[in-house]
């Protein structure tokens, strides 16, 4: 006979507010097989748990029904709880009472105590038929792929590195350092990025425990957590890495001309060239959509060929795949710059002395096309006055809802860079939302532009106009004052905001990646599982979660490092039974669960049956997340998820149905 | 030109905001964020439409000829609330006095209550008239029957002093 404790939480008053708790438990007692009942305060607390714990035990409890908040929530308290106390942790059941009664029902509270009722019959009758369910080991790979040679990605490689796991980082550009490395200075402390970057740059290449790819894309990811297989395509540069030592001598002779990426396409490079001054590695690359010899594919040119004295050019070299297994995955990809051009009143692309700010870092660093003189790209000259504007395709329902949390930060940082530059007599001007410094320091740093007499416009422009003389102007409508201000600039300085990059649907693609609402990749839970991905043994580190800035970015891929290594450090994982099996005899191999299957869970297999060829499903167990998309599929009912068969499903169905308890009573 | 009102034309004039800062012995004028917490608490905002947000805004862009020339900056009842609780401590209240200052200096209309105050200060060294005074139990009283002393007139060198001070100024 089975004998089942159901437990009411109040939450507080989150449910005992609105749910009559005191009814739904004495309601429960009424219910077949229910031996006790019982409300409490806080059922997650450690009375509440032990209060559980000591049912199991002294009333002979073979089955638990816990009515509270999400599962979500505490579905793991409570099971380890029921398994403390020698109970199958799986023959718990929560009844969420919290996000599907109280709060929904706020102002109804007899009809939400009578769904609570509901809820609880339910919840017994599924209960009355679960099985008990173990848990299944893996062994798991200690090492890590990083995906991604921005500072997010170089952070979680240093961590896990000298945490002693072995690290391979790829970078699809020639060298790592990412958008960081492109960036004059950082705020709030005016730290030149450049020398707080690279030696990490330089210290991730070194280290004994990372393997670097520069040049490389992963183009294949297999497997599951704890034991992923990875194609990475490491492209030719067509120069011997072992060679080259970078002096840049064939640089100086190539005669083709290629837009320089590094410096925002602001000037121009080599079609033989290292990718930035201080790129790790420090070896060139030969760009092939530019290069004579590869664009003709014949015997020309070849200037490059005579100047090296290390003898490194290699024409011959071909794209390599290389295979690799690895126990988990951090996603580091970081994001794109909004491109203004799309929003024709900002004026970028048809004026150019309207520049994004990405540009401006470009202008701005020493070591950038104008040796980091803040000149203007129209007139060669320092601007008189310059104009910076906030939230260029952010917080914008025609492009980007969110606010990219960095525009106001760069701008009160480029906009200090101005001052300090171009000195006193230049009017500098931030036209603005809401100026958000949220960060640590990032108020005191607002001050500090304050300070230094920078303008701070409350309204942003309609129109960005060219006059004759080449000069900007525009109306601003200045909510402070209610005044409509004619502002005249000759640089203006567009604060546009990062956007989820190109290659992300590719990403989302490649490692089942999930995406949220503004395109970037979605964490498994916004506040309590902030660093994983909803797949199992996929991390997330910096801005392909969301914009952020460096310190953020920092933090997150920090903690990335950290999640992974929690993962793989014991050499074994669990893993959860709720999972898709088959019943082999039903199935007819017509392939529909392998079809649906988001997590390539389900391989089809040949078998021997009475002496025909049978071609059957099988669940790749570590794969399967226990999503039921194949159960509810399948046309034969051959495959279920463990614990959410026909049986206790459809239990669960009459239950509902039934308005009155099975003893007959009310 | 960096800016313009477009409904006045009028320009800003960095010289004059240069010299409110130098008057000010602070430049924390600038790092007002228009919260507007000032002009919420202005005593002057409901009868006067005194604005005191405004006000810093305006001298931050430089466009000041126009304010100076105002009555707007005459309407300060100098409760001096402001200076008290701007976050910023940017106090309008100071700015106010200097943008008052500049107008006299400038030779702008001053309003009339003014300059009776300021020859009522020659004539007898007060800013006010002795008024009749009011009780706790609002009793209206001559002074005398309060026995509080006479109110005398200024010593003789009195005015060359105050008038010497004014120009030292």
């Amino acid at each position: 006979m089975t004998r089942i404790g159901v437990y009411v939480c109040h939450c507080g008053l989150n449910i005992a507010g609105t749910v009559d708790v005191e009814k739904v438990a004495e309601y429960a007692k009424s219910l077949p097989n229910v031996v006790v009942a019982k409300h409490y305060t806080y059922m997650c607390s450690d009375p509440g748990q032990r209060m559980i714990q000591d049912d199991i035990k002294t009333r002979k409890l073979d089955r638990v029904v816990i009515a509270t908040c999400s599962p979500r929530m505490h579905e793991e308290t409570f099971r380890k709880a029921v398994g403390e106390a020698g109970l199958n942790p799986y023959l718990s059941e929560i009844v969420n009472l919290r996000e599907h009664v109280s709060w929904p029902h706020t102002h109804e509270p007899e009809k939400a105590t009578e769904k609570a009722k509901a809820l609880v019959r339910m919840g017994v009758a599924r209960v009355r038929l679960s099985e008990p369910l173990k848990k299944r080991k893996v062994s798991v790979e200690k090492n890590v792929l990083v995906v991604g040679g921005g500072i997010a990605g170089i952070q979680a490689s240093l961590d896990l590195a000298n945490a002693g796991f072995k690290v391979w980082l790829v970078e699809k550009a020639p060298s790592i350092g990412g958008r960081m490395a492109q960036l004059d200075k950082t705020f709030p402390t005016l730290d030149c990025s450049a020398c707080i970057l690279t030696p990490k740059m330089v210290d991730v290449a070194k280290h004994p425990n990372v393997t670097l790819l520069t040049n490389s894309e992963v183009v294949g990811v297999k497997g599951f957590v704890g034991n992923f297989e990875a194609s990475i395509l490491k492209k030719p540069r067509y120069v011997d890495e072992s060679r080259c030592v970078g002096c840049e001598l064939c640089t100086e002779v190539c005669p083709v001309k290629v837009p320089n990426r590094f410096n925002e396409k602001l000037d121009q490079t080599r079609a033989i060239s290292i990718y930035s001054p201080h790129a790790v590695p420090k070896i060139a690359a030969v760009n092939s959509g530019y290069c004579l010899r590869l664009k003709t594919r014949k015997d020309v040119c070849g200037k490059c060929l005579e100047a090296c004295e290390a003898k490194a050019i290699d024409f011959s070299q071909k794209p390599e795949t290389i295979q690799i297994r690895v126990g988990g995955i951090i996603l580091a990809v970081g994001s794109e710059v909004f491109d203004a051009s799309k929003m024709y009143e900002a004026g970028y692309g048809r004026f150019p002395n309207v520049i994004l700010n990405m540009e401006f870092e470009r202008i701005s660093d020493a070591s950038g096309p104008t040796q980091g003189k803040i000149l203007s790209p129209k007139t060669g000259q320092p601007p008189k006055n310059m104009v910076f504007i906030q939230c260029i395709g952010s917080r914008d329902k025609r492009f980007h809802e969110y606010c990219c949390r960095v525009g106001c930060m760069v701008s009160l940082k480029q906009a200090i860079l101005a001052r300090e530059k171009l000195g006193e007599d230049v009017n500098i001007y931030v036209c603005f939302n809401d100026l958000r410094s949220f960060g640590k320091g990032y108020e005191e740093f607002y001050r500090r532009a304050r300070d230094m007499g920078i303008n701070f416009v409350a309204g942003i422009p309609s129109d960005i106009r060219m006059a004759a003389d080449g000069s900007l102007y525009f109306d601003v409508f200045e909510r402070g004052t209610n005044k409509l201000l004619e502002m005249h600039a000759d640089l203006v300085v567009l604060a546009n905001g990062l956007v989820p990059s190109e290659d992300i649907k590719k990403i989302n693609e490649l490692f089942h990646a999930s995406r949220s609402a503004d395109g970037f990749l979605l964490e498994a839970h916004p506040k309590l599982r902030p660093l994983e991905c909803s797949t199992a043994g996929i991390f997330l580190a910096g801005t392909c979660q969301g914009p952020k800035d460096v310190p953020d970015t920092v933090a997150q891929a920090s903690g990335a490092a950290a999640k992974a290594m929690d993962l793989l450090s014991s050499g074994e994982i669990e893993l959860e039974p709720l999972k898709a099996i088959v019943e082999k005899d039903l199935c007819s191999g017509c392939r529909v669960c392998e079809s649906l299957c988001p997590f390539l869970a389900i391989e089809m297999k040949n078998e021997k049956e009475d002496d025909a060829e049978k071609i059957r499903a099988e669940v790749i167990e570590a794969m399967c997340q226990g999503c039921g998309l194949c159960s509810a599929a399948c046309p034969t009912g051959a495959i279920k998820i463990q614990q959410y068969g026909n049986k206790q499903v459809l239990a669960q169905v009459d239950a509902a149905l039934t308005e009155t308890d099975a003893k007959g009573g009310n | 030109m960096s800016l313009v009102d477009s409904m006045s034309m009028a320009k800003p004039n960095f010289q004059a905001r240069e010299r409110i800062l130098a008057k000010l012995h602070g430049r924390e004028l600038l790092n007002c964020f228009q919260c507007m917490k000032c002009t919420s608490g202005c005593t002057a905002l409901k009868l006067l439409e005194l604005k005191p947000h405004e006000i810093e805004k305006l001298v931050n862009l430089s466009l000041i000829d126009e304010l100076v020339s105002s009555d707007i900056i005459w309407t300060c009842v100098t409760c001096l609330k402001c200076v008290q609780r701007c976050p910023q401590m940017a106090s309008p209240y100071h700015v106010i006095m200097v943008l008052r200052n500049l107008a006299v200096e400038r030779e702008a209309k001053v309003p009339e209550a003014f300059m009776k105050a300021v020859s009522l200060v020659l004539e007898s060294g007060l800013a006010e008239t002795a008024q009749k005074i009011t009780t706790r139990t609002m009793k209206v009283c001559e002074r005398e029957s309060l026995k509080l002393p006479k109110i005398g007139s200024p010593r003789e060198s009195f005015q060359a002093v105050f008038l010497k001070a004014l120009e030292e100024k």
